[in-house]
């Protein structure tokens, strides 16, 4: 026996119109969980469910606009708000990956609870899936990571949880998402703290005069952004001309490490991103993908070269365990 | 056939609930402290891995002692459900000299139902810090790793099992038939 998508689409959509009374939001990223989550709870809500989208400054290149396209085709009643400055400043001077996760997640409810308020609703649905409450930890079980839609929740959340696909795990949320039509469902897991996550140390989008003398460097989640942009677009090409099988999830780190490099014959002190590529099935463990070198080359080339600040690329080759698939 | 899955806090603990569920039987996770009654019903128990650190916190374990002494049907205790079998009935488990994290190579040595139909020697994913360091009475061990000189081990007379590594990860080679090969032991004693 397997995963049988047809008989959990019948008993999760029974499951959530018996859990949701009144009106629901559902806090959707745009990911394959989320997604995937909305289509099932629209089927058994209809007009009564609102998904609602935040862009927090935290996602990755034109991921704004794909999410809106997602869920309009999927005619799914949605909302999407912008809110980065609101998760910026939260984030000012802190470095702490658990901080950074738990502020992350704080804000999210807060946004949640205040548009449940406006939309009338009284349940949150959530795509939760198991390896989400496995990291999170509780009672006996150790935390390894803070997941925001988790421990991120607040003890005294007026809203009701409903989460449907709480215990499965990504290769199943991609059986369901495939027989439910979600054009998202081959897209790689991408974590809900988005791109604070993917740089270690402080997130703050203003530090200046790394690079180059006189020249000012982006801002660190925008260096990144950029970064992982040629990461995806690099080993996509690569798997689409069959180099390579598309890894479970790729792409970039910024390090909080400087090191020396020399550019047109001056020194320069710039940054270091790491390139992380996995191989899974289920998240809970992975092996880091055997890229192709002449891939990891170009990799190389494109980010020292077309992302301002950037001397040096590192490859990760940790499998999961020792380290986690995210750095922080 | 009905196997339940006791929960002693592992990161995998619900992978394993998953491998029962796709090999068709009926299975549940239970809380570690579920007393023993609870169980009647029962034909196999499975003793997951976990955070708890046997030689340093056993009063984590719950009632895992009481399911290896009262319950009849066999037992596979994982990672740390191994090392408490073996601490429980009289053998030792100590920090491992080198704890064993992500991929690694078991040799069996003595064959045994549990590894029927399997190579000799196959690839699994490890995560501990502490080790089997002295075997129970009635005990053989079956399976060796470069680092870990008891990655499996088996009562002689009652079906009694315990494996260091993590059959239920999808990374380990023949993890299903590792299970498989467990519930052909608990459909012959039922």
């Amino acid at each position: 026996m397997t995963f049988d998508a047809k008989a959990f689409i019948a008993e999760q959509v029974e499951a959530v119109r018996k859990g949701v009374s009144g009106k629901a939001i559902i806090a959707c990223s745009g990911g394959v969980d989320s997604t995937t989550a909305a289509v099932l709870a629209s089927r058994s809500l209809g007009d009564r469910l609102l998904a609602v989208y935040v862009d927090t400054g935290l996602m990755r290149k034109d991921e704004t606009n794909d999410v809106a396209r997602t869920l309009k085709e999927l005619k799914v009643n949605h909302r999407i708000l912008r809110d980065e400055d609101e998760f910026f400043a939260a984030l000012r001077g802190i470095s702490d990956p658990e901080k950074k996760r738990i502020i992350i997640g704080n804000k999210f409810i807060e946004l949640f609870e205040r548009e449940a308020k406006t939309f009338g609703a009284d349940s949150l649905v959530q795509g939760t899936i198991a390896p989400d409450w496995i990291e999170s930890g509780g009672q006996l079980r150790d935390r390894i990571k803070t997941h925001h839609n988790v421990a991120g929740l607040p003890a005294n959340m007026k809203l009701k949880l409903v989460e449907p696909l709480r215990d499965i795990y990504k290769d199943e949320v991609r059986a369901l998402a495939r027989a439910l039509g979600v054009r998202v469902a081959e897209r790689q897991p991408f974590p809900g703290p988005g791109l604070a996550v993917r740089v270690v140390g402080e997130v703050t989008p203003d530090r200046v005069g790394l690079g180059v003398v006189g020249e000012v460097t982006p801002d660190k989640v925008g260096l990144v952004r950029e970064a992982s942009a040629i990461v995806e677009h690099e080993i996509e090409a690569a798997a689409k001309e069959k180099r390579l099988t598309l890894p479970w999830q790729y792409f970039a780190v910024l390090l909080p490490v400087q090191t020396v490099g020399v550019h047109g014959d001056l020194r320069v002190y710039g940054q270091t991103i790491a390139v992380r590529a996995v191989d899974s099935i289920d998240g809970m463990t992975a092996v880091f993908s055997k890229i192709p070198l002449d891939v990891l080359d170009r990799i190389s080339t494109r980010i020292t070269n077309e992302v301002p600040g950037v001397n040096r690329v590192v490859y990760d080759v940790s499998n999961k365990p020792p380290a986690t698939i995210e750095w922080e | 056939m009905r196997v339940y899955v006791v929960d002693n806090g592992g990161q995998w603990t619900h992978r394993e609930w998953r491998v029962l569920k796709y090999l068709g039987v009926d299975t549940k996770i239970v809380p570690n402290d579920s007393p023993v009654s609870d169980l009647k019903e029962v034909d196999g128990l499975v003793l997951s891995g976990g955070a708890p650190r046997v030689g340093i916190d056993p009063e984590k374990m719950g009632k895992n002692g009481d399911y290896i002494d009262a319950f009849s049907g066999p037992i596979l205790g994982i990672c740390a459900g191994h090392q408490f079998m073996a601490t429980h009935l009289g053998g030792a488990a100590a920090p491992a000299k080198v704890p064993e994290f992500g991929k690694s190579v078991v040799k069996v040595h003595q064959p045994d139902v549990l590894f029927e139909g399997l190579p000799d020697q196959f690839e699994v994913w490890e995560s501990h810090n502490d080790e089997v360091t002295m075997l129970p009475p009635g005990f053989t061990a079956l399976a060796s790793s470069p680092n870990c000189s008891v990655q499996a081990m088996r009562h002689r007379d009652r079906p009694l099992f315990g494996l260091q590594f993590h059959p239920e990860v999808e990374h380990t080679q023949f993890g299903p038939d590792i299970f498989r090969n467990f519930l052909k032991v608990c459909e012959n004693s039922t």
